[in-house]
C-alpha cells in the first residue's frame, strides 16, 4: 500500500511538472492581452470594447500583421472586478507571455493593475480609465489614451462659463474610484473658477434607490448638478430625478454612463429621462478627424447600432499598439514601451496620437448633449454640430 | 414650506414601501426558523430564482411580474419542498452546523448556476408602470410600481398570518416548533408538514424576486444583500415569529431611508447591522419577542 503511495505521488508530481513546465507560446500568432469587463455590472462597456478591438484587429490582419505573423488578441474578462483584472495580468503575462496589455475597463480595475505590470515590467496602454491616480505613479509602463478626469471638469466649466455661467454646483458620484477621482476633479476646478458647490453626494452605485440622495440634492437648489455615473446608475438616477421633480438647469456628467451608447435608449438606459442632458466626450462618430465615420459603419455592421467613445478608445489603444510594435520590429516589452514612448500619429479616427513624458495622450475633451435621443456635439464651438439646449425644461413642462 | 415635515414624511413613506417587501422576505424565512429551526442560507438564492424566472417569462411573453408573481411562488414552492425532502430531511438529525452547511452549499451551487447560465451581466426591465408617480400634494410623490407591490406584499404577508394561525397546517406547524417529540405522536406527519413549511417559506422568497425585479437590478448576486437582511429580520422579530419578522422589515426599510436622506446613501446598508448588534446585544429575545432565542 505504502508502495503504491509512494509510486502515485510521484506519477502526479511528474504530470504536474510537465504540465507547469509548458513552453511557452512558440506559435505562429502575435498574441496581444487584453483585459475588459466582458461580464458584470460594466458588461455593456466591456462589449464596446470588444467591438472595438475586433474592428482593429482585423484592419491590422488585413495590412498582413505584426511582424509577418498573424495578431491574436488574447482576452481576459475582469467580470468588473479589480481582483479579478490583477489575476488577469498574471495569467496573460506569466501564463501567456504576452509583450502588452490593453485594457482594462473601469478605473478601479485600472488601478490595481497599474502596480502589476510596473513590476511585471510589460507596457500597458489604458483606453479608457480616467481616474487621474491611474497616471500618478510615474511608472515608464503606463500610457493612456483618453483625456483625464482633469480635462473633463475643465472641458464642462469651460462650456458652463460660455452658456450662462451659473455658479452654484452640486456632484453627484459613485463611490468607486472613477467617482472619486472626478469629484476630485470638478471640486478642485470648481473651487477655482469661483463656483459655489452646495452639495456633495457619494453613492453606491449598484443601489436602486437614489431618492432620499436626490432628495437632499433638492434642498439645496443648485443650477448645476455633475454625474459621475455609470449606466445602470446613470439611468435609475435620471429616471428617479423626474419622480422628485428635480429641476437643476443643467444635467452634467463626467461622460461614461451618460455617455453610452444605451444611454438614450427606453430598454437599456433611461430613454426620454436621458433628454437634454450634458455630457463630455472623448469621440462621437460625427466627429470631423478622418476615419471616424469609417469606423461608424463597421461598428454598425458588426454591433447593430453605434458606438460611443468606448468602442472607439478600444480601437485606438489597438492600432496604437500596433504602430508602436510596427516602428519597434520587436516582441519584447521593453522595445514595446520604447517606441510607444516615440509614437507620434497625427491623424486616426481617434485624433492625434502622441504620449507625453508623463505617458499621457493630450487628447481633446468635447461636450455633447442628449437631444432628440441622439448625442450632438455642442462645445467647443469649432466642433460643434447643434447649439446647446439650457436650461433644460422642467419635467413637468416636458411631453 | 414645511419642508422640515414634507422631506422626512416622503422618507417615511419611501421606507415602508421598501420595508414591505422586506417583510415579505422576512416572513419567509422567519416561518422555516421557527417550524424548524433551520437557517436558511440559500433564501436570497431562491429569491435570485424567482427573479430569472420572472425575468426569462417577461422576455417571453411580455407578461408584468405584478401579475405573473404567483408563478414564481409555486415554483419557489416546488424547489422548497423538493430542497427539504431531498437534501435537508435526511440530515435532519445531525448536529445544526451540518444543515447550515448544506444550505449555503446550496445557495453557492445556485448562484454560480446562474452565473453560467445568464452570466455575471446585471439585467433592467422597463414596464410602463415605472414612469407612473402618483403625487399627493406638491411635496410627495410615490412611484407606482412600488406601490402595487406594497400592496400585493401585504395582502401576503395577512394571508401567510392566517395560514400559520388559523389553518390546520398552520397548527401543526406550531405543534412541531413546540414540542417536535409530541408533535407525531399527536398523529401529525412532521415531515410532510416541515416541507410545505419550507415550501411556502421558499415562496415568499420567489415572490419577493418577482416584485423586486422592475425595481432592482438582476444579477446572480442579487440574493445575497436580502439574505443577509433576513437574518436581522428574524433577529429583530424575535426568532421564528413571522408578525414580528414584518414588522422588522417595515422598520428596517424606514431606518434605511432615513438614515439614507439625513446621512447618505452609504451609511444606510450599514445601519441595518447597526440595529442587528443593538438587538442582539441589548434585547436579544427580539423587539417583539418572548420566544426562546
Amino acid at each position: 500500500m505504502k508502495r503504491f503511495f509512494v509510486l502515485f505521488s510521484l506519477a502526479i508530481s511528474a504530470v504536474l511538472f510537465w504540465a507547469g513546465c509548458s513552453k511557452g507560446p512558440e506559435s505562429n500568432t502575435f498574441k496581444i492581452g487584453v483585459i475588459t469587463s466582458l461580464t458584470g455590472s460594466n458588461a455593456a462597456f466591456g462589449q464596446a470594447h470588444k467591438n472595438g478591438y475586433t474592428i482593429a484587429l482585423e484592419e491590422i490582419n488585413a495590412r498582413g500583421g505584426l511582424l509577418g505573423k498573424k495578431v491574436e488578441l488574447d482576452y481576459y474578462d475582469d467580470q468588473s472586478r479589480p481582483d479579478q483584472a490583477v489575476q488577469g495580468v498574471s495569467k496573460l503575462v506569466d501564463q501567456d507571455h504576452v509583450p502588452i496589455v490593453l485594457g482594462a475597463y473601469s478605473s478601479e480595475s485600472t488601478r490595481a493593475i497599474v502596480p502589476v505590470v510596473t513590476q511585471k515590467q510589460v507596457p500597458l496602454i489604458i483606453p479608457t480609465a480616467v481616474a487621474d491616480n491611474v497616471m500618478e505613479s510615474n511608472s515608464p509602463w503606463i500610457f493612456r489614451i483618453c483625456a483625464g478626469s482633469g480635462s473633463f471638469a475643465a472641458a464642462t466649466l469651460d462650456f458652463l462659463k460660455n452658456n450662462g455661467d451659473p455658479k452654484k454646483l452640486a456632484i453627484v458620484y459613485e463611490n468607486t474610484n472613477f467617482g472619486q477621482s472626478n469629484n476630485k476633479s470638478m471640486t478642485e476646478a470648481a473651487k477655482a473658477a469661483g463656483l459655489d458647490l452646495v452639495d456633495t453626494e457619494a453613492y453606491q452605485a449598484s443601489s436602486p434607490d437614489y431618492k432620499s440622495l436626490l432628495q437632499r440634492v433638492k434642498g439645496k437648489n443648485p443650477e448645476v448638478i455633475y454625474f459621475a455615473s455609470y449606466l445602470l446608475d446613470a439611468s435609475t438616477l435620471m429616471r428617479q430625478s423626474e419622480q422628485l421633480n428635480l429641476n437643476p438647469k443643467y444635467y452634467t456628467s463626467a461622460g461614461t454612463g451618460f455617455a453610452a451608447a444605451e444611454f438614450p435608449t427606453a430598454d437599456k438606459g433611461a430613454g426620454k429621462y436621458a433628454e437634454y442632458t450634458f455630457s463630455v466626450s472623448q469621440w462621437l462618430p460625427s466627429a470631423k478627424w478622418r476615419g471616424s465615420a469609417e469606423f461608424d459603419q463597421k461598428y454598425f455592421a458588426l454591433a447593430g447600432s453605434h458606438p460611443a467613445y468606448h468602442g472607439m478608445e478600444a480601437y485606438a489603444v489597438l492600432i496604437a499598439a500596433a504602430a508602436a510594435i510596427d516602428i519597434a520590429k520587436s516582441d519584447q516589452p521593453a522595445a514595446i514601451r520604447d517606441a510607444i514612448k516615440q509614437l507620434n500619429l497625427a491623424e486616426t479616427p481617434f485624433g492625434p496620437v502622441k504620449f507625453d513624458a508623463r505617458g499621457q495622450n493630450l487628447h481633446p475633451v468635447l461636450v455633447t448633449q442628449v437631444q432628440g435621443g441622439q448625442y450632438k456635439v455642442v462645445w467647443p464651438l469649432d466642433a460643434a454640430e447643434s447649439k446647446p439646449i439650457v436650461p433644460a425644461p422642467e419635467w413637468s413642462k416636458r411631453k | 414650506m414645511l419642508n422640515w415635515f414634507y422631506i422626512p414624511l416622503q422618507g417615511i413613506i419611501n421606507g415602508l414601501l421598501t420595508g414591505a417587501l422586506y417583510a415579505l422576505i422576512g416572513m419567509g424565512m422567519a416561518l422555516i426558523f421557527g417550524v424548524m429551526r433551520i437557517v436558511n442560507f440559500a433564501h436570497g438564492a431562491f429569491l435570485m430564482i424567482g427573479m430569472y424566472a420572472t425575468y426569462l417569462l417577461f422576455q417571453a411573453t411580455g407578461m408584468s411580474p405584478y401579475y405573473q408573481f404567483p408563478l414564481a411562488g409555486v415554483l419557489l414552492f416546488f424547489v422548497g419542498y423538493a430542497t427539504y425532502m431531498g437534501l435537508l430531511r435526511p440530515i435532519r438529525g445531525q448536529v445544526d452546523f451540518m444543515v447550515i452547511l448544506l444550505t449555503m452549499g446550496l445557495a453557492l451551487i445556485l448562484t454560480d448556476a446562474a452565473q453560467l447560465a445568464f452570466g455575471a451581466d446585471y439585467h433592467q426591465i422597463n414596464i410602463p408602470l415605472l414612469s407612473k408617480n402618483i403625487h399627493i400634494g406638491p411635496q410627495i410623490s410615490i412611484n407606482a410600481p412600488w406601490l402595487v407591490s406594497f400592496g400585493i406584499a401585504v395582502v401576503l404577508a395577512c394571508a401567510l398570518y392566517w395560514v400559520v394561525t388559523q389553518t390546520m397546517f398552520g397548527r401543526a406547524a406550531r405543534a412541531i416548533a413546540q414540542n417536535p417529540y409530541a408533535a407525531p405522536l399527536m398523529g401529525i406527519n412532521v415531515n410532510r408538514v416541515q416541507a410545505i413549511a419550507f415550501g411556502i417559506g421558499s415562496a415568499a422568497a420567489g415572490i419577493s424576486g418577482a416584485l423586486l425585479l422592475p425595481v432592482f437590478y438582476l444579477f446572480p448576486e442579487v440574493g445575497n444583500q436580502f439574505k443577509l437582511k433576513s437574518f436581522v429580520m428574524v433577529v429583530l422579530g424575535g426568532m421564528g415569529s413571522i408578525q414580528g419578522a414584518a414588522i422588522a422589515g417595515l422598520v428596517l426599510g424606514v431606518v434605511e431611508s432615513l438614515t439614507s436622506l439625513y446621512w447618505g446613501n452609504e451609511w444606510a446598508l450599514a445601519v441595518d447591522f447597526v440595529l442587528f448588534i443593538l438587538v442582539l446585544s441589548l434585547k436579544p429575545s427580539g423587539i417583539f419577542g418572548s420566544q426562546r432565542a
